[in-house]
């Protein structure tokens, strides 16, 4: 027993402290340093946030090049579709398609506006009429099983600050939530940590946009005894001063869950919302 | 001469390679468009196995630095994958120090534990120690699909192993 407890002692001393001839550093000195980085950058020292921030915008640079190969093989793929004139007739058929949802959507934005949604309705700031938007290419959309978001072109030297809205054509996506000199990372709506105030219906039902991890956000906080129907668009409500309200999110699904207007893993560009509702918010 | 010298140095670096371009390379083993709940780490198959059967092909500073990158790309807070791909080889280098001759069962079932006390530190420090949430049933989803895969990539990184390794008998 007692052998077997020092065998025990002997590998596991060995697995830490052991360099071989490979190797320029112990096991038990990477742990320490690990730790030490992981503390540094949790408890966001002063000193930490710059260094991050050269750090992120020098990797991600670095990640869109070395991701270039996985971007051509699509693109290769759709030369071949443009051989047989697929593509310009897909092109044509989504725009019309687009057009068509647009004007739904205008449609039954303005009749909930009218009917239900009176503050929206006399706010000077609409979804609409906002021109201050910034457009940004997507550098990296690795998936995560566990974080949803994607890494966007623009920094603080365009403006950008913590919290903005990012959309997808006219479709809300996400907010930013970490800032570089030179890039930003935008947490999408479908992610764990996303929660949005929205509202939908012709009642104008106001509620809590869940991400989820998945592909379909919940509904969350919704009136008691309330039983989400199929088909209903849903907006942004801009209850928290931070999205401006109306922005079209998705649509209702029957499991109660929202299915999102923009494929969040289709994204080459997004624009930026600049406008500042409410500075404090950021 | 020279070239062939290159060849072979390139192909001996193999797995350290593959691990930094899958660290800092979009591609990723999230399939959740044919499976929402698919997800595996290689990362972590390739540190337990080259740690394992080829220590000098990962150096550990290596891992480290690939651990960073990780959490760069990842949004994660920095050391959080280096610490869990250092408890892999923390475990590997133990288990190559206590046995002699392995076969993939045991490989697999040593895997296990490796995996576990990795992605267990993972959870506990992301969940306790940052403001992001991971869902821990997401977690057990890609702790289980790594598992489940990494025999299939045992016997891929087997069979890599046997080409760089010279013949004793040439």
């Amino acid at each position: 027993m007692s052998s077997s407890r020092d065998d025990f002692g002997i590998a596991f001393r060995s697995a830490l402290l052991q360099r071989g001839a490979a190797q320029k550093f112990s096991l038990v000195s990477l742990i320490f340093i690990a730790i030490i980085v992981f503390i540094l950058d949790v408890y966001g020292f002063a000193f930490m946030k710059p260094i991050r921030s050269i750090i992120n915008d020098g990797i991600y640079r670095v990640s869109l090049v070395a991701s270039s190969p996985s971007r051509i093989l699509p693109k290769a793929t759709a030369s071949v579709s443009n051989l047989f004139n697929l593509k310009n007739e897909n092109e044509n058929l989504k725009k019309a398609l687009e057009v068509y949802k647009q004007k739904e959507l205008s449609v039954e934005y303005l009749t909930n506006q009218n009917k239900n949604l009176r503050k929206i309705l006399e706010s000077e700031e609409s979804f609409l009429k906002k021109e201050n938007m910034i457009l940004s290419k997507v550098l990296i959309d690795k998936s995560s099983p566990y974080l949803k978001s994607i890494i966007i072109n623009r920094g603080s030297k365009s403006g950008i600050l913590k919290g903005m809205p990012v959309m997808d054509k006219d479709y809300l996506i996400g907010r930013v939530v970490e800032i570089n000199y030179l890039s930003s990372r935008v947490l999408l709506l479908n992610d764990l940590n996303s929660r949005i105030p929205v509202t939908f219906g012709e009642e104008g039902v106001q509620g809590i946009l869940k991400g989820n991890g998945g592909s379909k956000p919940v509904l969350e906080y919704l009136p008691e005894g309330y039983t989400v129907e199929e088909g209903i668009d849903v907006f942004t409500s801009g209850k928290d001063g931070i999205f401006m309200p109306g922005s079209p999110i998705g649509v209702t699904t029957s499991e109660g869950d929202v299915k999102l207007f923009s494929e969040s893993s289709q994204l080459s560009f997004v624009k930026v919302d600049l406008t500042q509702q409410n500075e404090e918010a950021f | 001469m020279s070239s062939y010298k290159l060849i072979t140095k390139i192909i001996n670096l193999g797995p350290l390679l593959l691990l930094y371009y899958l660290s800092i390379s979009e591609i990723d083993t999230h399939f959740e468009n044919f499976f929402e709940i698919l997800s595996f780490n290689i990362q972590l198959i390739i540190i337990y196995f080259w740690v394992l059967k080829r220590p000098e092909a990962l150096g550990s500073g290596h891992i480290f630095f690939a651990g960073l990158i990780n959490d760069v790309v990842m949004g994660f807070p920095l050391g959080l994958s280096s610490l869990s791909y250092l408890i892999i080889s923390l475990v590997a280098t133990y288990v190559k120090n206590m046995t002699v001759n392995t076969r993939i069962t045991t490989d697999w079932f040593t895997f296990f534990i490796a995996i576990f006390f990795s992605n267990v530190t993972f959870f506990i420090l992301l969940s306790n120690f940052s403001d992001i949430r991971v869902s821990l049933t997401e977690v057990s989803y890609n702790t289980f699909f790594t598992l489940i895969f990494f025999p299939f990539f045992w016997f891929l990184f087997t069979y890599y192993n046997s080409i760089i390794t010279p013949d004793k008998n040439a």
